[in-house]
């Protein structure tokens, strides 16, 4: 049934938020990581389940997938609504038990608990230091369901708008949000958006950037499948305060589930009268539609994006006139990332002095990142902007894991830079992270321990980049395969006496010449290895040896006695055979049969396995 | 910007100068007598800015000069500051990778101290991938080749990587390509690996282009330029002379 | 190579209007019935909007989703992302070349498997992680991986 004005919007909204709420519900976590996981097995398991014991149709005790509960590491999980239980591990095999034991009488079920100390999530130390803000819903309710959506407080925004506020005074609140762009450098939101609306074209359009590429990043595709009415909302509070009539959502093609989520959502925003011809009957109209990419990380770029809507290569253009200006067929373009178009309704609806009170001065609001890599609890986490890194990392994310230690943290994918364990009190804001020589990127977090290699870590980004280059301009077309080049050899022992120093002026020119936004970052995830790991490049240049153990070769293992357990882990790893020992005696490593593989290294868990260098090398 | 008859002040390597706002910097240094090498930019083909040789800095920054728009008061551009100089020189030893029997960019690398990096040899093909052969086909009113793959291995290829279909033997491309690295043969016609038939002038019998060039530039064509003045000025003399 | 069922092109491009815009679009859709892009189908295209054939041609060259050699009939794609990268991805790819006879983005020469990577999955937490024909296995090691195939 179609809503003919704000006033219906809101009696609608009013009935949903009061409806008969069910008892007790199970929320199977709709999350990348757990739908990898098997949480759509869980979730049939557990319908299935519901139905045997009679359930099936109760609206009292429901199960139903969700947006992604966070806490990856222990996936697939399943949220307990309104004990707070978390449950972590979870197999189709264990859904009898949920659904007699929780779902019916509220009791906890111990074996299954994600932190069997803590059965609530809200108190484990993952969930504590959060503020969810852009997550809200995650967890609440069902991302397809346009009814939930409504019953949480959803269209409130365009309903206030619609009902009185102008273009300009929407527009205004943005920009005194201070809301700055989420998808890389943080540019203000406001800027764009006062530009976009005083531009002059035959059209206008906005645009969201769904095109999340940063290896480590999946936030946006949380986003995406989690909470899809919330971005074509603040699309549409961005078409009515610019002048567009027309909107695109570029998703990455390797997410065709938020392809899926995204058009359902516009369809059943359309059948509703929220997006389509005369939105809520107020004579602005918004035709939006979802754009699969074609696998290109540059597309990411927003001049690149804007070709790929063209139907073109993903080429960047070079960018002295900006999108706002001249974007989507030379017309004025209001182009953000999906995060940022998502802040804009509660911005819209509760004005930009509540949003100025979440994070810090320069840096208002909340950002989600994805925390992976070497760290004890990998997942999807939302903070205050201006947090420091430390209470992500180590908070949040438990730290390294058992007998490592941490080393760097990497932040904003292969446009941004890895920082020192000296670097954990840094705010986490935009104007931080780009004055330590990373960026926030979108999100990404990734955290480094010793066993991770600085120069590999480097050959990967640019390995990456390289694989990606749009091929269009010089310095990263050939510049970014010389580099890469360089940091081969270094890593396969083949370095030569002035490798670093070369590729330091590299990469400070390729930095300075290339020509779209992503050649010219590529090089910062080397400068910042550079300067913040200097030494391992000597020693890969100088010695050929790789401290971490990584660079195959370019090290020898040695068990010390006194740390080492007897626990035999290095031994079952070794594929020469040459971890030697046996019982609980200190192993010890056999250098003729070593391969320097590295297995050992990765493989105890008391840090008694170390790299040193070999004989006879250096 | 296009028609902004506002003019804006500023200096080029110390050289005060006003130009309509929006000038071009390239326009306005060459206008001034400042050299700028150039490589991918060609003055009758919409500029790309995609080799970055022309690189100059104003603000702290380097900017591609046959791009970038004038458009404040009070510009200060330097196009041979040291950056700018480090800047190609980084630029020329990658595009010498790629051609580095070109005589062009072996003057401009000698000048500059530029060097091609060993490291890069496998990539020698002759052509810097600067698309001007693409650009003037398009200009000439086809498409028949593109820059195809990206990165490394991005190259100028015909649909399917064979004998482009809609190559009309015009040679455009091949006069714009500032390398050479573009095979072709006049006469008898044939570019791409493709042969081409010529039509000829109806009198004098000197070539006027291929049967798809004529074709596409629409007007039927049967003399050469000069036989076709001489039979125009003919045919006036034998006019009968204008009634009152 | 057998011929290409033009029918099923024609059906395929009036699911959209004839703009340029929708060229990558038709493009997907082609390689997602055909597993690659047949000559015969982009000539189509081209017809069909009015788009010069090397720029189809150059669009089916820049995407990787795009592919003008048929895919094998079991994907495997192996992650690559950061964290899997971190955590041994090199060590499944490796097992899997080995195994297959084929390197990354080749396709075996019976055309029964591929081999891929994709730069990242978001299933970070399960790194390192590969999916077969689209289902994501993850915790792998090199042994795992080859019990996929």
């Amino acid at each position: 049934m179609r809503l003919s004005d704000p006033i219906e919007l809101e009696a609608l909204r009013a009935v949903l938020a009061q409806g008969p709420a069910p008892v007790r519900r199970l929320w199977v976590c709709g999350g990348p990581g757990c739908l990898a996981a098997g949480a759509g097995r869980v979730q049939e398991a557990l319908q299935a389940a519901a139905g045997e014991m009679g359930l099936a149709a109760s609206v009292e005790y429901r199960t139903d997938l969700t947006g992604c509960l966070g806490l990856c590491e222990r996936g697939p999980l399943v949220g307990v609504e309104p004990e707070g239980f978390l449950y972590g591990r979870v197999g189709p095999g264990d859904a009898m038990e949920l659904v007699a034991e929780t779902l019916l009488a509220g009791r906890l079920v111990g074996r299954l608990a994600a932190d069997p100390d803590l059965p609530a999530g809200s108190d484990q130390p993952f969930y504590r230091p959060q503020t969810r803000l852009v997550m809200r819903r995650f967890g609440r309710v069902r991302p397809d369901s346009l009814e939930d959506y409504l019953a949480s407080g959803g269209y409130a925004a365009l309903g206030l708008a619609l009902a009185g506020l102008s273009p300009g005074e929407v527009s205004r609140r943005v920009e005194e949000s201070g809301l700055r762009g989420r998808g890389g450098g943080g540019f203000p939101a406001g800027r764009k958006w006062a530009s976009c609306r005083e531009a002059k074209g035959p059209a206008k359009y906005v645009v969201a950037n769904g095109d999340e590429g940063d290896p480590g990043a999946f936030m946006n595709r949380s986003l995406m499948e989690g909470d899809p009415f919330s971005i074509i909302e603040g699309l549409t509070l961005g078409a009515y305060a610019i002048g567009a009539g027309k909107g695109f959502i570029y998703v990455r093609h390797e997410y065709p589930l938020s392809v899926e989520r995204l058009g359902l959502a516009i369809g059943e925003a359309v059948s509703r009268g929220l997006l389509g011809p005369d939105i809520l009957g107020s004579g602005f109209s918004l035709d939006l539609e979802t754009v699969e990419g074609g696998g290109a990380f540059v597309c990411g770029e927003s001049t690149s994006l804007m070709a790929s809507i063209e139907g073109r290569e993903g080429q960047p253009r070079v960018k002295y006139v900006r999108s706002t200006e001249k974007g989507l067929w030379d017309c004025p373009t209001l182009l953000q990332n999906v995060e940022t178009w998502a802040n804009v309704p509660p911005i819209v609806e509760r004005g930009p002095d509540w949003f100025r009170s979440l994070g810090s001065d320069r840096n208002p609001g909340t950002k989600v990142f994805s925390l992976v890599g070497q760290v004890r609890r990998s997942g999807l986490v939302e903070m205050p902007l201006g947090s420091p890194i430390r209470a992500i990392v180590k908070d949040v994310g438990g730290g390294a894991r058992p007998g490592r230690r941490l080393k760097a943290v990497q932040t904003g994918g292969p446009s941004g830079g890895c920082l020192p364990d000296g670097a954990l009190d840094l705010p986490l804001d935009f104007d931080s992270l780009t004055a330590a020589g990373a960026i926030m990127g979108s999100g990404g977090l990734i955290v480094m321990d010793d066993l991770s290699c600085m120069v590999d870590v480097a050959r990967y980004f640019t390995g990456f980049l390289m694989g990606e280059s749009c091929g269009k301009c010089a310095p990263c077309r050939e510049g970014l395969v010389l580099i890469h080049r360089i940091l081969d050899g270094l890593c396969r022992g083949h370095g030569r006496r002035g490798d670093a120093a070369e590729l330091s002026r590299l990469a400070d020119m390729l930095s300075r010449t290339a020509l779209c936004g992503l050649g010219q970052s590529a090089a910062n995830p080397l400068l910042s290895t550079l300067r913040h790991f200097g030494e391992e490049y000597r020693e890969h240049e100088e010695e050929g040896f790789c401290r971490s153990g990584r660079c195959q070769g370019l090290f020898q293992p040695l068990i010390d006695p006194e740390a080492c357990t007897g626990c035999g882990a290095s031994q079952k790893v070794c594929p020469a055979g040459a971890v030697r020992g046996a019982g609980k005696k200190p192993r010890e490593v056999d250098a003729a049969g070593c391969v320097s593989c590295g297995a050992c290294l990765q493989a105890c868990r008391f840090g008694a396995a170390k790299a040193v260098p070999r004989p006879g090398r250096g | 910007m296009g028609k902004d008859t506002k003019k804006v002040s500023g200096t080029i390597d110390g050289r005060e100068t006003s130009v309509p706002r929006g000038s071009i910097l390239l326009r306005a240094a060459l206008d001034l007598g400042i050299g700028v090498p150039t490589l991918c930019h060609h003055p009758g083909l919409p500029p790309d800015g995609n080799c970055r040789l022309c690189s100059a800095e104003t603000g702290g920054r380097l900017v591609a000069s046959c791009l970038y728009p004038l458009r404040d008061d009070g510009f200060v551009v330097q196009t041979r500051s040291p950056l700018v100089v480090e800047a190609r020189r980084f630029v020329l030893g990658l595009l010498l990778s790629r051609a580095p029997a070109d005589g062009y960019l072996l003057g401009l690398a000698g000048e500059y101290g530029a060097k091609a990096d060993p490291r890069l040899a496998d990539g020698a093909d002759g052509c810097v991938r600067c698309g001007r052969c693409l650009r003037a086909c398009r200009a000439a009113g086809s498409e028949a080749i593109a820059l195809v793959g990206r990165g490394w291995g991005r190259k100028v290829a015909g649909p399917f990587y064979e004998p482009p279909i809609d190559c009309v033997g015009c040679l455009a491309c091949a006069q714009a390509c500032p390398t050479g690295a573009i095979a072709f043969s006049e006469e008898p016609r044939s570019i791409w690996g493709r042969d081409f038939g010529l039509a000829r002038c109806g009198s004098c019998g000197a070539i006027l282009g291929t049967p798809g060039e004529l074709a596409r530039s629409g007007v039927e064509v049967t003399l050469c330029p000069s036989c076709r003045r001489r039979e125009y000025s003919r045919a006036v003399a034998s006019l009968p002379p204008a009634q009152s | 190579m057998a011929s290409v069922d033009l029918n099923l092109v024609d059906e395929i491009l009036r699911t959209r209007p004839p703009e340029p815009r929708h060229l990558l679009a038709l493009l997907q859709e082609i390689q997602a019935r055909f597993r690659y892009l047949p000559k015969e189908a982009m000539l189509a295209v081209a017809g069909y909007l009015d788009v010069p054939l090397a720029r189809v041609f150059s669009v089916a060259g820049f995407y990787k989703a795009l592919s003008l050699t048929p895919k094998g009939e079991r994907l495997v794609t192996v992650c690559q992302g950061t964290a899997c990268h971190l955590r041994g991805a090199s060590g499944l790819v490796g097992a899997l070349e080995k195994r297959l006879g084929i390197g990354l983005g080749q396709t075996s020469a019976d055309g029964r498997y591929g081999l891929e990577s994709v730069n990242c999955l978001g299933a970070c937490a399960l790194a390192p992680v590969a999916t077969v024909d689209g289902t994501v296995h993850g915790h792998l090691s090199p042994s795992k991986a080859l019990e996929l195939v």
